[in-house]
């Protein structure tokens, strides 16, 4: 009972300590709880705060807009995600060791990642030490100098990367996938890049310095900082370290993946290990005014969870499959929805392929039951609001739609539209999209490809 | 008046030892509860290596005696809950997430699940049958640096109840059958063995129905047997685990050290492990000089305690506590020769790649380290970082109960605020005389991962103590400076205490 009392009382302060800290009019519309304050520098530079109510602690993250889909030149794959270590390698005001102490003296979280459309620094630590996060990154970020002997030695650690995630089947499939469904976009190529550019990198130094006038400009940027912070601290940091960050002039043409016409087969070869079948379609770009993303992840949802049909008949009741899933990435240009199915025997895989086709085809032919519909919607929503509970999960989930859309308050568009979806509308984007011409099937056995493609009877 | 409030609420977190409770009262969106029972795979009878993590494992993939699994999966979908065990050593955690809109409805399944599970067959054999693929196969193809760590605990822990992997071993998991699970947890997961932790947005009602439920676990007082001892090993003993077309060697070394959380000398180790090699941080020596000087892998760390997952997370997780640990040094996958020859015509010749060498530079630099110790201005900012950066273990309500939950099990009551303060009063001297005292370089076990043609030579070459030149291909020897040389001259001939190298295949490790 004690416990009880103190707890409401901790509360009721907490509320009147937070309440002054939200500017009026910035109240949240739609499922993300908390104030999303924007500002755009007169340089282009988006600068968003979120408070949050996490005492003494904040997360500092800059996203660029740039990933491997921006390495349009030939034998330049895995640029981006090589050109993000490189940021770690100095200025003029501190060198790569004097970067690392500072770094080590904030006693933050920090690190970066590449993925397809994007690159993301992120430090979360002591809101204490904003001032000195926004130094460090800005300076980086707008006068990075190393040397060309510095950038030749940083490309083994790439190397290393390569060689550590290789050994994995999965890695194998993830890469030969996309390089099968894609032929002329840039999704033809996973973030790691192919082993043969890496192995190049060494001797593009020049390029190096290209890459980082092309993208590492405000434009491409965006400051999102989300804790115990306010908004005025936030926008004067980022006026002074940011301010005078010159814009860029580079734009490019992504190159457009042509229709595809018919089935591909992609195929892993990999003894002692269970048996994987993917069927790969495309899917549309991610939108915000176009729902069909939002149905897509509907039915990846509910089609193919642990509450669907298929799950307990494959997974629970004949043992068949061991893990079964379905969904697709939010992409900046089309890229792929997939069901994913790890067996238990590869004799199994014509007859799994087959279960899993009657599903797609009737989710054309046949509303989906309105009750399940509304407990998916219920589902994804849940789902959400679970996952946002520290400064470094509200930024994470935020700078996905600045990346995707430029605007992190289309999170709340973005959920909105699952409240959107109808059955009509799975049966429409079930047609649309579930198509044997847009499909990629890739799979791991013990089998050549030639058998694979004799047992699943697909005509290539 | 935050921080104020702050430390208001980490007070409210109280421990009724009569139940071992954890209670982590919090504005927040959901509930999070952990039923953490002390047996883990310790606990495992000899020969149904396994059974504890199955026995977990089966009950979160099953019914009880109210509802079926199928009927679980339907119940909470719409609330998006979830649940799941983990097991280590000495520990089976159950964490249930629920958000608070339906915490009533989502604690009358999961109360039926742990106190009457169900372990209907067809979900005992669904389960059992991933557990036996996963030790056969995928471990030893899924993740060379995964398939390093278990390897390397099943030879450091030889003869003791930490020896085979929680997983289990291909001939225990055989060997159980449905009444052993069932018999196991009414053994070993007791109202005597456990400790209840909630955190965040719940009613104090809530606490009272849950402990009284708990309350109803059998009486039965769990027979865990003793870890035994673990031998220093004699010497440097090496495996070697070859695989076909390798294009990396991913090495992990240990011995055992006698401390833990509790110790007096943890804070000042802390400080030399995280000088040395903090998980993940481009700052700390043994990652400078092999991967930002030499550009030879990924990363390279050191360790006192293991680290659950380290290839996944960057920050720790909860619910492995020990009290069995080893001093670790995780070299990530170096290049064998057939990558190097591959990629670069002046190594034609090569017949082993950066292992050796990668290992001499490692152990060379705790041996200096073990010698000469840290600087004044190196201990400072090393302890400045572990102040700020612990805080961070405990960012989510799930992470700041796990902590609080493994603090009880070393026998204190809040294990990052009692290193905050220990590492506060701790000196420069009791720093340097616990690496004098716990740092070594002669004896210990190693495991490396490589390519089957490389096994043959990197085992002569490590036996006789071979000068192993750092091989660089030529476009990065040109741009290092001579200090990189310089050092490497020492390092490729530093002696190393090997006493053994044996060959392993894969299909031979967690046998039984």
């Amino acid at each position: 009972m004690k416990n009880y009392l103190a707890a409401i009382a901790a509360t009721l302060l907490l509320v009147t300590a937070c309440s002054p800290d939200k500017p009026e009019n910035k109240e949240p519309e739609g499922i993300f709880p908390y104030p999303i304050q924007q500002t755009k520098l007169d340089n282009g530079l988006n600068v968003v705060t979120v408070p949050y109510n996490s005492p003494g602690l904040a997360s500092f993250f800059i996203v660029v807009r740039a990933g491997s889909r921006n390495e349009i030149e030939e034998g330049k794959t895995g640029f981006a995600h090589f050109f993000e270590h490189v940021m770690f390698r100095g200025t003029e005001k501190f060198s790569k060791e004097q970067y690392s102490e500072a770094l080590k003296a904030i006693g933050a979280a920090a690190n970066a990642n590449t993925w397809w459309d994007r690159t993301l620094y992120h430090m979360t630590g002591n809101a204490n030490m904003l001032d000195k996060m926004f130094e460090l990154e800005s300076d980086r970020f707008m006068n990075l100098k190393y040397s060309e002997e510095d950038f030749k030695v940083e490309a083994g650690a790439v190397k290393g990367e390569y060689t550590k995630n290789n050994a994995s089947p999965y890695s194998k499939l993830e890469e030969i996938t996309y390089k099968t469904a894609f032929t002329e976009h840039t999704y033809s190529h996973t973030t790691m890049g192919f082993w043969e550019d890496i192995v190049d990198m060494p001797n593009q130094y020049e390029y190096s310095l290209e890459f980082f006038n092309r993208f590492y400009r405000p434009e491409y940027a965006t400051v999102l900082v989300v804790g115990d912070v306010k908004q005025e601290e936030v926008n004067a940091l980022a006026k002074k370290y940011f301010g005078e960050w010159q814009r860029g002039t580079y734009t490019q043409q992504i190159p457009v993946e042509p229709e595809q016409q018919e089935t591909r087969l992609a195929h892993v070869k990999a003894e002692n290990f269970p048996p994987v079948l993917t069927l790969n379609y495309k899917d549309p770009a991610f939108s915000v005014e176009n729902t069909d993303m939002a149905v897509l992840d509907i039915i990846g949802t509910m089609a193919f969870s642990q509450k669907s049909d298929i799950y307990k008949k494959l997974v629970v009741d004949e043992r068949k499959v061991r893990q079964l899933g379905a969904g697709g990435m939010n992409m900046v240009d089309p890229g792929l929805w997939s069901v994913n199915a790890i067996l238990v025997n590869k004799e199994d895989m014509a007859y799994v392929k087959n279960e899993i086709d009657q599903v797609l085809n009737n989710l054309k032919t046949e509303p989906v039951d309105s009750v399940i519909l509304k407990e998916t919607k219920s589902n994804i929503k849940y789902s959400y609001a679970m996952g946002i509970d520290s400064p470094s999960s509200i930024a994470n989930s935020l700078s996905e739609f600045i990346w995707l859309t430029g605007n992190p308050a289309d999170v709340n568009k973005a959920y909105a539209n699952y409240d959107k979806v109808t059955q009509e509308d799975i049966m429409r984007v079930a047609k649309k999209y579930f198509v044997d011409n847009h499909l990629t099937i890739a799979t791991i056995s013990s089998d050549d490809e030639n058998q694979v493609k004799e047992e699943l009877n697909i005509k290539l | 008046m935050k921080k104020l409030i702050y430390i208001f609420l980490a007070l409210l977190s109280t421990t009724a030892f009569a139940q071992n409770v954890v209670e982590l009262p919090m504005e927040s969106t959901k509930v999070v509860v952990k039923i953490a029972f002390k047996n883990g795979s310790i606990a495992d009878p000899v020969g149904k290596e396994g059974l504890t993590n199955l026995t977990a494992s089966v009950l979160t993939e099953s019914g009880s005696d109210r509802y079926t699994k199928s009927e679980i999966d339907d119940l909470i979908y719409p609330m998006a809950a979830r649940y799941w065990s983990f097991t280590d050593k000495e520990m089976t955690t159950f964490t249930f997430e629920v958000h608070k809109d339906f915490l009533d409805k989502f604690y009358d399944i999961f109360s039926s699940l742990i106190l009457n599970p169900s372990f209907a067959e067809n979900d005992f054999n669904r389960v059992k049958s991933n557990a036996e693929v996963y030790v056969k196969e995928v471990i030893k193809a899924n993740s060379d640096e995964e398939l390093s760590k278990m390897a390397l605990e099943e030879k450091l822990f030889a003869g003791t109840g930490y020896a085979h992997m929680k997983n289990g071993t291909i001939k225990g998991l055989a060997n159980i059958s449905r009444e052993d699970v069932v018999n196991h947890y009414k053994s070993f997961f007791t109202k005597n063995n456990v400790m209840i932790g909630v955190a965040g947005d719940y009613p104090e009602s809530f606490v009272a129905k849950l402990k009284a439920d708990i309350n109803k676990l059998p009486d039965t007082q769990p027979n865990i047997p003793k870890l035994g001892e673990v031998a220093m090993p004699d010497g440097i003993q090496v495996e070697l685990v070859p695989k076909p077309n390798n294009l990396g060697a991913a090495i992990y070394t240990g011995y055992p050290i006698s401390i833990n959380r509790a110790s007096d000398d943890w804070p000042a180790m802390l400080v030399v492990n995280s000088y040395l090699g903090e998980h993940r941080k481009s700052y700390s020596k043994l990652y400078q000089l092999i991967r930002e000087k030499r550009s030879m892998n990924y990363g390279d760390y050191t360790y006192i305690e293991w680290y659950e997952s380290g290839g996944r997370y960057q920050l720790p997780t909860t619910g492995f506590p020990r009290s069995q640990n080893y001093m670790a040094i995780w070299i990530r996958p170096v290049q064998t020769a057939i990558s190097l020859k591959s990629q670069y015509p002046e190594l034609g010749d090569l017949k082993v790649g950066h292992a050796h060498f990668a290992l001499r530079m490692a152990l060379h630099e705790i041996d200096r380290v073990k010698k000469e110790g840290l600087t004044k201005e190196e201990f400072d900012l090393t302890r400045q970082f572990l102040r700020s950066y612990m805080k961070l273990y405990i960012q989510t309500p799930e992470r700041q109960l796990g902590f609080l939950m493994d603090s009880k099990f070393y026998g204190m009551d809040d294990y990052i605020a009692e290193m905050d303060k220990k590492l506060e009063a701790l000196t420069l001297e009791q720093v340097n005389a616990a690496a004098a005292k716990y740092l070594q370089t002669d004896n210990m076990w190693i495991t490396i991962i490589t390519d089957k043609e490389e096994a043959g030579p990197l085992k002569e070459s490590l036996l006789t103590n071979k000068k192993s030149p750092m091989t660089y291909s030529n476009i990065i020897k040109e741009s290092l400076p001579a200090e990189v040389f310089e050092l490497d001259k020492k390092v490729e001939v530093y002696p190393m205490n090997v006493k053994n190298v044996i060959i392993e295949e894969p299909s031979e490790l967690f046998i039984e």
